[in-house]
């Protein structure tokens, strides 16, 4: 006989692991629904957590419907977007595990940007800015930066994540970025030239071995940013 | 536990990267300033970041588009409150601020005919001219170039998950005062920031979080622009003038808020109902976002409102006519595409397909005031409107200024508002550092004091936590000084807030030096409190309903009454008000004005009243119109809600 499991119509338990001074706290939690269909984001049980049980619980977010990117944490350890994403029963909220912890689900975020700076834009060169954009540059820019992709992706395995130094290993958004460059119809040969150095630099060879990255909201990481990459770097090889 | 005070100095400090903090970085920089910019979300992330990215470029849609128009019809649409010099300097601006951004990779789509930026097929916003260019992925389009403004080269430094707390000034003889500098929260480093510097451009945004329900602007907004600069002595205007957007989501609880439509999309047939069903507005689509959120708080007012505390959007009977119907239902979503999206995922098949009604409420959304400042982004005060009255070396943009758009904000025009005013804060900003010679070490003092008071909070012992105080704050705001006001209501915000302050002493901080949630929240929330007394105050002081704010105890403020601006700052332990004159249109452009509007209103009436068969053929002939227009125009998304559609009168 099998035993049906029926939701709980008032309560929904999950665990957050709080985090503090290097150490991490589950703290078992029991979300009140609101009413009885309700399917929780899980950024609604942050926020009833820190009404209720855990007021001074760090976790970031901004405008609570999928497009400041900031929110991002793991459930059950994959990455996912808070505000967009529902809890089911004895899910885990936690920090994203793929760049240090703060506090509480609060990871640290710029060492991501500092990787790419003074390596990008430097100006359009004067370059007419009147010329229409492929679908293709739109698509990258869609990124919304939430950095789910840096979930195994073996080049940003590569850092130490925790170090205050420079991050020398790339990951998806890096090269995402500096394939933008690339695809900008109003770059210069040298900016794209530029830009491709970068990624070869940030250790794009790396991208020869793995299956590919996955973006969050879906942009086609593999198909419009590492094998365009890998290709032009091997024809500036082979020259 | 004590968090260690850290000495940086530069010649310009930047407190934000949305739109106005990243330009204004980017231009200082580029005057040969050294830069810092901090920023308590991640780099970029702002209401810039997730807002519908359109944005005003004078003269894209057709040549007549002169400065003049251009000034002058921000001018009207703000009930005369906007300061002259200051729509002149947006339309001068608007070309030239927005070609820097696209330099650093905002890619519009280009007309195949002018050979530039395409505009929306339509005026928009109460535009007098086409002149609203959108971008593929919104906002986060402007999200990237601005990453990119600061990211490209090493020369600006910045540092994310840092709290701006207080501004410092030095008084100076003749009662003028002087930036010195300002004490920031490093989060993420656990430390204290002491950044010594002649200048600072506030562009760290607005204040909807004072309120809920608010629609999808960044939790952030807790005020601090307005608060910060106030407590170092600056004047603000208009802070009365808040755009709450009428038809925002009323549940489920996640999507509470959030936008659903604008006045337009409500379309030709569109009604709002009480909870009776009986019409509390017709000609909807023709109504400002004011017009709307004041009908749908009357009906809740007087018992009429909804479970929620609403009203009925009923849209049925355009998808009801046979033949227009289908147009109806193409125009809706493809107007807003992103808000259409949050429709269909928070209500009931039938509700998203317009067969039954929409219930929705107003949310808070944009400040139209702000800090008092010049054309040229300087702080200045009193009577006059002078730089020595202001505080010398204070510079404010975007969202955080006041004097661009009083009563009422023209849809598109903030994306482009931050470029324009980021901008020239940032030259301004460089200009005045380049003139004033170093710091000395007396100084200093005023610095150590603020940081000791932040360290005597560290561990403070108490049973009550500034989160939850915060949800407090937002429910007095949005029932006391929300899109209904009255005086009583005003006075009980000004007590609960004197109130809430003497329980601050009694709330709960932990010992954590590094990111301290309960500091963080214990510095947003007193920002709420200052922010929420000066727009009391302001409120109390305009006497009538006007713009952004409507008052159910007085009348309304007629366009062709003296106009003014409100005034306040910290004076003591109080708030000082006064009403500044502004500038009024002529006459006979503003009768012009009332009596078009008149004729659509009665229009739409009796299109309204029409027997169907009539009606649809009529109907169809004109979606037919509008969406072979449409055709053309770039498809605006992902996205977040449109919110700065504002009153488009594009049908
Ligand atoms: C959903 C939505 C849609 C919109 N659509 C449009 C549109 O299509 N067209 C248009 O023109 N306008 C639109 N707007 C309005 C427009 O986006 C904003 O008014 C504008 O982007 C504000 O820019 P800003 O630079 O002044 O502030 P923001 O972009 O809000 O940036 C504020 C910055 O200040 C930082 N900050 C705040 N407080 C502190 C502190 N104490 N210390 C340090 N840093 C701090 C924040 O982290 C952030 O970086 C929309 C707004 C929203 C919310
Ligand atoms: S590429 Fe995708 S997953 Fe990575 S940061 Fe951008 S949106 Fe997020
Ligand atoms: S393809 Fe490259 S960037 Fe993508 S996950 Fe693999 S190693 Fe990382
Ligand atoms: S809160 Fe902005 S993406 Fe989740």
């Amino acid at each position: 006989m099998t035993v049906r499991r029926t939701e709980d119509k008032k309560y929904l338990n999950v665990t957050i692991v709080t985090h503090s001074e290097g150490k991490d706290m589950p703290v078992d939690f029991k979300y009140q629904k609101r009413h009885e269909r309700e399917k929780p984001m899980a950024l609604d049980v942050l926020l009833q957590a820190q009404e209720t049980k855990i007021p001074d619980l760090a976790f970031r977010y901004g405008c609570r419907a999928r497009n400041c990117g900031v929110c991002t944490i793991d459930i059950n350890g994959l990455p996912r977007i808070a505000c967009r994403s529902v809890v089911r029963e004895n899910d885990e909220l936690r920090a994203m595990s793929t760049l240090p912890v703060i506090t509480d689900l609060v990871v640290r975020r710029d060492q991501i940007s500092r990787q790419l700076r003074g390596k990008i834009y430097r100006s359009s060169g004067g370059n007419d800015l009147n010329v229409d954009a492929s679908d293709d540059y739109h698509e990258l820019t869609s990124c919304i930066e939430c950095y789910a992709c840096l979930h195994n992706c073996p080049l940003h395995e590569k850092n130490r994540v925790d170090s205050e130094e420079r991050y020398e290993y790339g990951n998806p958004f890096s090269l995402l970025k500096l394939q933008t460059i690339v695809m900008d119809p109003v770059s210069s040969n040298s900016q794209k030239n530029d830009a491709i150095t970068q990624a070869v630099n940030l250790g794009l060879d790396t991208c020869l071995d793995c299956p590919g990255c996955k973006c969050g909201i879906g942009i086609d990481l593999k198909g419009k940013v590492v094998d365009p990459l890998i290709k032009e770097a091997k024809k500036r090889e082979n020259n | 536990m004590r968090i260690n005070l850290v000495w940086e100095q530069y010649d310009v400090l930047v407190v934000g990267s949305g739109g106005s903090g990243s330009n204004a970085a980017e231009t200082a920089s580029e005057m040969g300033a050294s830069v810092l910019l901090v920023t308590k979300d991640p780099l970029s992330a702002s209401d810039t970041k997730i807002s519908e990215g359109i944005a005003t470029v004078r003269a894209s849609g057709s040549a007549d588009d002169s400065e003049d128009a251009l000034s002058e019809n921000l001018q009207l649409a703000g009930g005369d409150l906007p300061d002259v010099n200051i729509t002149s300097a947006f339309a001068k601006d608007s070309q030239r601020a927005y070609d820097k951004v696209r330099a650093n990779g905002l890619r519009p789509k280009i007309s195949g005919i002018t050979k530039n930026p395409d505009p929306l097929p339509l005026p928009m916003g109460g535009h007098t001219k086409r002149r609203s260019v959108g971008h593929k992925n919104s906002g986060v389009a402007f999200g990237h170039a601005n990453w990119n403004s600061i990211v490209k080269d090493t020369k600006i430094d910045y540092k994310e998950d840092c709290w701006l707390i207080d501004i410092i000034t030095e008084n100076k003889k003749e009662n003028t005062k002087s930036i010195v500098g300002a004490l920031i929260y490093d989060a993420q480093k656990g430390k204290l920031l002491a950044v010594m510097c002649a200048s600072i451009i506030v562009a760290s945004g607005g204040l909807s979080t004072l309120y809920f329900p608010k629609t999808d602007t960044m939790r952030g907004n807790t005020g601090d622009s307005y608060a910060i600069a106030a407590r170092a002595g600056a004047e603000l205007v208009d802070m009365e003038q808040i755009q709450f957007l009428p038809f925002c989501l009323t549940s489920p609880p996640a999507f509470e808020g959030l936008l659903g439509g604008e006045p337009v999309t409500a379309s030709y047939l569109g009604v709002l109902r009480d909870k009776n069903k009986k019409v509390i507005l017709d000609g909807v689509y023709l109504r400002t976002r004011a017009e709307c959120s004041a009908a749908i708080m009357k009906a809740v007012e007087d018992g009429r409102g909804t479970k929620n505390g609403g009203a009925y959007l009923d849209m049925t009977a355009n998808k009801k006519a046979p033949k227009s119907g289908k147009y109806f239902m193409s125009f809706l979503k493809g107007s807003l595409p992103s808000a259409y999206n949050n429709v269909r995922q928070a209500m009931s098949k039938k509700e998203s397909q317009c067969e039954d009604l929409w219930e929705v409420r107003p949310s808070a959304h944009y400040m139209m005031g702000g800090i008092r400042v010049d054309e040229n982004c300087c702080s200045i005060g009193g009577p006059k409107g002078l730089k020595q009255h202001g505080i010398s070396g204070l510079f404010a943009a975007g969202q955080a200024m006041g004097g661009l758009f009083g009563a009422n904000r023209l849809g598109s025009t903030s994306l482009t508002e931050g470029a324009v005013f980021g901008q020239r804060a940032g030259k301004n900003a460089a200009i005045h550092s380049r003139n004033i010679s170093g710091m000395n070490s007396l100084n200093k003092r005023l610095f150590i004091e603020k940081a000791e008071r932040v360290n005597s909070l560290i561990g403070q012992k108490g049973h009550l936590h500034a989160s939850r105080i915060k949800l407090t704050v937002q429910k007095e705001c949005w029932e006391n000084l929300g899109p209904i006001r009255d005086e009583e209501r005003l006075n009980k915000t000004k007590l609960f807030i004197s109130k809430t302050k003497k329980k601050l002493k009694n709330i709960s901080i932990s010992n954590s030096v590094k990111w301290n949630q309960g500091l963080i929240e214990y510095f947003e929330l007193e920002n709420m409190l200052d922010t929420a007394e000066l727009m009391a105050t302001a409120a109390l002081e305009r006497d009538g309903s006007l713009g952004g704010h409507v008052r159910a105890d007085r009348p309304n403020i007629s366009l062709f009454s003296k106009p003014y601006s409100t005034i306040v700052k910290f004076f003591g332990a109080g708030v000082n008000v006064t009403r500044l004159p502004r500038k009024q249109t002529e006459f006979k452009k503003l009768i012009k004005f009332k009596l078009e509007e008149q004729k659509k209103f009665l229009g739409a009436r009796i299109l309204r009243l029409m027997p169907m068969s009539l009606k649809d053929s009529v109907l169809e002939r004109r979606y037919k119109k509008i969406m072979n227009i449409q055709k053309s125009s770039i498809a605006v998304s992902p996205g977040s809600n449109e919110a700065a559609v504002g009153d488009q009168k594009i049908l």
